[in-house]
């Protein structure tokens, strides 16, 4: 009898555990139960297909939660959380040390990134030297002929000024260097991508985390962009994605980005094609 | 003039004729194409029931049940800036205005009526950084800027069809009313208003689509890519010719894209029916003033 | 009680008026408001200079100027032909039939919001134009032209047709007696007649052309240069503000698009002199 009991007792608990656990779900968004408000986030657009889904799955829990979020580019991001217009200001960059005093932001870094350069599927170019990359950006190197493939323009796409993955890019890949007049201008990342897309002589670049078959990445220097390469420090051309708030988080905000970084919310930046910062 | 010339001008003439008719045939068949089969209740309310959604019960994140909210509500609130405002101003400008400041008041609403859209925006814009600034922390684009600055941009519709319409009448229809010995408020808002209703009602119906299908002024003054429903006027929201914008560029998925369609075929259909609406109460308008001396 | 109460009324029309045409004022006088910094800074000169590169300090609006100047030009120099053609068609040459039908369709058109007419161009002709100048994006001069010629021509046929009918019955009978054919009663009397009407239509669809926002921001590729030709990518005044409006309050760069509210501010005013004096209004008002 007592041995029965025993037993009943450990599977009993054993299986609590294991539903407790597959209420995993549940378990990470239950903060979210009791609280009420309205939530604002803007900024980076690489970030949002991972804000989106989080903003869901909290707005499905409990309809008198609201999350708004709004694109822009980073640079959106830090001034409006520095002014108070939003909440979290997303930024695919680390804020300067001049933003940070200015508004008093507390950043929160909840992915690696990496960018990639990204040419239309059609392309066969399918690695590029640094130096051709610089060329290309440019408009030095303006015909797919000098790379091997037919007599075409290359059309060269970028982001506005606002873009964090702008900045980067411009840092570490173009290492500063001048990006053509006549470039396209696109909006966000999504717009890059749809862009390049149906573009067969377009180049761009886009975060790592948003390259999918519509598009096609290019190895710099022999290194392809994937999430490895990123991880292990090869591909150089990384950044952080970043939350930040203005001042120490509270209420809503803190437990939006408390779930971001739970396990749950880490395994959701997996999913979105990013690495997460916590395992 | 040879025979050969005027035949060329009219074989032209025809020609230009058959190609806007194959143009318009060819935007509005890929529309329908590409967004009929996209026509469906997961379209509007996504992975939510459509009982849940209608009741505020849910929350709609993957449909376009709020950016039709959105719409919807944008529109009647700019109409309520705008119709009392409008109407008046017209009635002032038919009946009262003096002749002195009358080329004064007219350049400055024939300006209103030209300006482009995203300047009103850019207005709306500038207003609510200038209320950020003095006024309240709090406030920034929203809802509220958004209708004024719409009923700023549709204000010059509702106005210019009130005073023509009153200015328009028969003289007969004019005076006889105060002939009887009403005074001219009661003569114009008794007689002459109800008289022309359907032309007031016209050109209201004019403002209404245009509230529905502008973008350049929603997208400065607090329109969002994902926002729910506004629950305050202070908070941003969604609205359907912005959903259109952004997922032309920004689709992540073929579903998206579809969404795109299909919420263009919603807001041209909005649209098409308001714009014909009024056209047919013009007409109607003009029939029965066509028997008056 | 009466007369107070009607005294109130009247008083309350004055104030609607006056509220709806102090808003053009106050338009006028929010951006000056805040381009005022950059006129006491002296910079106002750099703004009409020609280079947009906000890294190293240039903020010239010179290129979106000229953008906006080529795309309208051409939208309307595509439209015109197509205007007096389908306008001749309606009014002079098949009143009955085919006529009344592009005239329904023409009406049809106004209707449709110009977000649409962008995004169906995006799918359809981006790709076309891409393919036929062989080279750049498809998002150009041309692109943005011809969609905004389609968006403009309702205003160019509607405007058009009306002047076409209010040429005077006694000069058409006249035209008929002597022999005329209806090619002839167009070119020789209609048309000189109504010319007034003509360039009307036209300046108004220019000013349409010119402050459309959605079509060159979604298909004139916003590239920050002087187009090289039809299939360079460009950027009017009008994208330019969309395009900034998510930027710095303080920075320069967004104090620069208030200049270019002011820029299209005047530009309006100056349609609107320019039909004043060809007596639009009063063709509008007679109607």
């Amino acid at each position: 009898m007592k041995i029965k009991l025993k037993i009943t007792l450990l599977i009993s608990i054993f299986t609590f555990l294991v539903a407790g656990n597959s209420l995993g779900i549940a378990g990470d968004l239950d903060p979210f139960l009791s609280v009420k408000g309205t939530l604002r986030i803007a900024g980076g657009t690489a970030h949002i297909p991972v804000m989106k889904e989080a903003a869901k799955r909290i707005m499905y829990m409990n309809r008198d939660i609201k999350i708004t979020i709004a694109g822009g580019g980073s640079g959106v991001g830090i001034k409006q959380a520095g002014e108070g217009l939003v909440d979290i200001g997303n930024t695919g960059r680390k804020a300067t040390d001049d933003e940070i005093k200015r508004y008093g932001l507390k950043m929160f870094k909840f992915a690696i990134d990496g960018i990639a350069v990204v040419v239309n599927p059609e392309n066969p170019v399918a690695s590029m030297k640094k130096t051709e990359i610089m060329d290309i950006f440019s408009g030095k190197l303006d015909n797919w002929k000098a790379l091997g493939w037919k007599d075409r323009a290359t059309n060269v796409y970028t982001r506005d000024a606002s873009s964090g993955t702008r900045k980067v890019f411009w840092k570490k890949a173009l290492k500063k260097g001048e990006i053509t007049k006549t470039a396209n201008f696109v909006k966000s990342h999504g717009a890059m991508k749809s862009a390049i897309s149906v573009d067969p002589y377009g180049i761009g670049y886009i975060s790592v985390g948003y390259l999918d078959n519509t598009v096609a990445p290019v190895s710099l220097d022999g290194i392809s962009p994937t999430l490895e390469n990123v991880r292990k420090g090869n591909y150089n051309i990384a950044r952080g994605l970043y939350m930040n708030t203005k001042g120490e988080p509270s209420g809503l905000t803190r437990l939006f980005i408390d779930y971001i970084l739970s396990k749950e919310g880490q395994k959701l930046v997996t999913e979105k094609g990013f690495i997460a910062v916590k395992q | 003039m040879n025979r050969l010339t005027e035949y060329g001008i009219i074989i032209f003439t025809w020609i230009t004729g058959i190609i806007i008719i194959g143009a318009v045939g060819v935007l509005l068949s890929f529309l329908l194409y590409k967004g009929i089969p996209a026509l469906n209740p997961s379209m509007i309310f996504g992975e939510t029931g459509s009982l849940d959604a209608l009741l505020l019960r849910k929350a709609v994140v993957d449909g376009l049940f709020p950016a039709i909210a959105g719409t919807i509500l944008l529109i009647i609130t700019s109409i309520i800036w705008a119709i009392p405002v409008g109407v008046a101003s017209g009635i002032y400008l038919a009946e009262y205005c003096n002749i002195r400041w009358k080329p004064l008041f007219n350049f400055l609403l024939d300006v209103l009526a030209g300006i482009p859209s995203i300047l009103v925006g850019l207005f709306g814009f500038a207003i609510s950084i200038f209320l950020h600034r003095h006024l309240s922390e709090h406030i920034y684009p929203c809802f509220l800027i958004s209708s004024l600055a719409l009923a700023c941009l549709v204000l010059p519709y509702i106005i210019r069809t009130t005073e023509q319409s009153l200015g328009n009448l028969p003289f007969s229809i004019k005076t006889t009313g105060l002939a009887l010995g009403a005074s001219r408020l009661q003569n114009t808002l008794f007689i002459l208003i109800p008289y022309n209703f359907s032309s007031i009602i016209s050109g209201i119906i004019l403002a209404i689509g245009r509230c529905a299908e502008d973008t350049a002024v929603i997208m400065l003054t607090g329109v969002v890519a994902m926002a729910g429903i506004p629950t305050s006027v202070l908070s941003q929201y969604e609205a359907i010719p912005f959903y259109i914008f952004y997922i032309s560029s920004d689709y992540n998925s073929q579903e998206e894209l579809m969404r795109g369609f299909g919420a263009s075929i919603i807001l041209l259909g909005i649209c098409v029916f308001l714009f014909t609406l009024s056209n047919i109460l013009k007409r109607k308008v003009a029939i029965r003033f066509a028997t008056h001396t | 009680m009466r007369p107070f109460i009607e005294k109130c009324a009247e008083k309350g029309l004055l104030l609607s008026a006056l509220l709806s045409a102090s808003i053009t004022i106050f338009i006028l006088s929010f951006m000056l408001l805040f381009s005022l910094p950059l006129f006491r800074e002296g910079k106002i000169v750099e703004f009409l200079r020609l280079g947009w590169n906000p890294y190293d300090g240039k903020f010239g609006v010179l290129p979106m100027v000229v953008g906006t100047v080529i795309i309208a030009s051409f939208a309307i120099f595509i439209a015109t032909p197509f205007g007096i053609g389908c306008s001749a068609l309606i009014s002079v040459f098949s009143q009955r039939s085919f006529g009344r039908f592009l005239r329904k369709l023409v009406e049809f058109m106004t209707g449709i919001p110009t977000v649409i007419y962008s995004f169906v161009a995006i799918f359809l002709l981006v790709p076309l134009v891409r393919e036929i100048f062989q080279e750049g994006t498809g998002m150009c001069v041309l692109s943005a032209s011809i969609i905004l010629a389609l968006l403009v021509l309702p205003t160019i046929v509607l405007f058009l047709t009306d002047a076409f009918n209010s040429v005077p019955k006694n000069y058409l009978n006249a035209a008929e007696a002597l022999g005329a054919t209806p090619v002839q009663k167009l070119i020789y009397v209609i048309i000189p007649s109504a010319w007034k009407g003509i360039i009307s239509g036209l300046v108004l669809a220019a000013g349409r052309a010119a402050g459309d926002t959605m079509i060159s921001l979604m298909i004139a590729g916003n590239a920050l240069q002087i187009p090289r030709g039809l299939s360079g990518a460009a950027r009017t005044l009008t994208s330019h503000i969309a395009l900034i409006i998510a930027s710095d309050y303080e920075s320069p760069e967004f104090k620069s698009i208030f200049v270019c509210g002011l820029i299209l501010f005047v530009f309006t005013m100056l349609i609107v002199l320019i039909l004043r004096l060809l007596g639009y209004f009063e063709i509008l008002r007679e109607r």
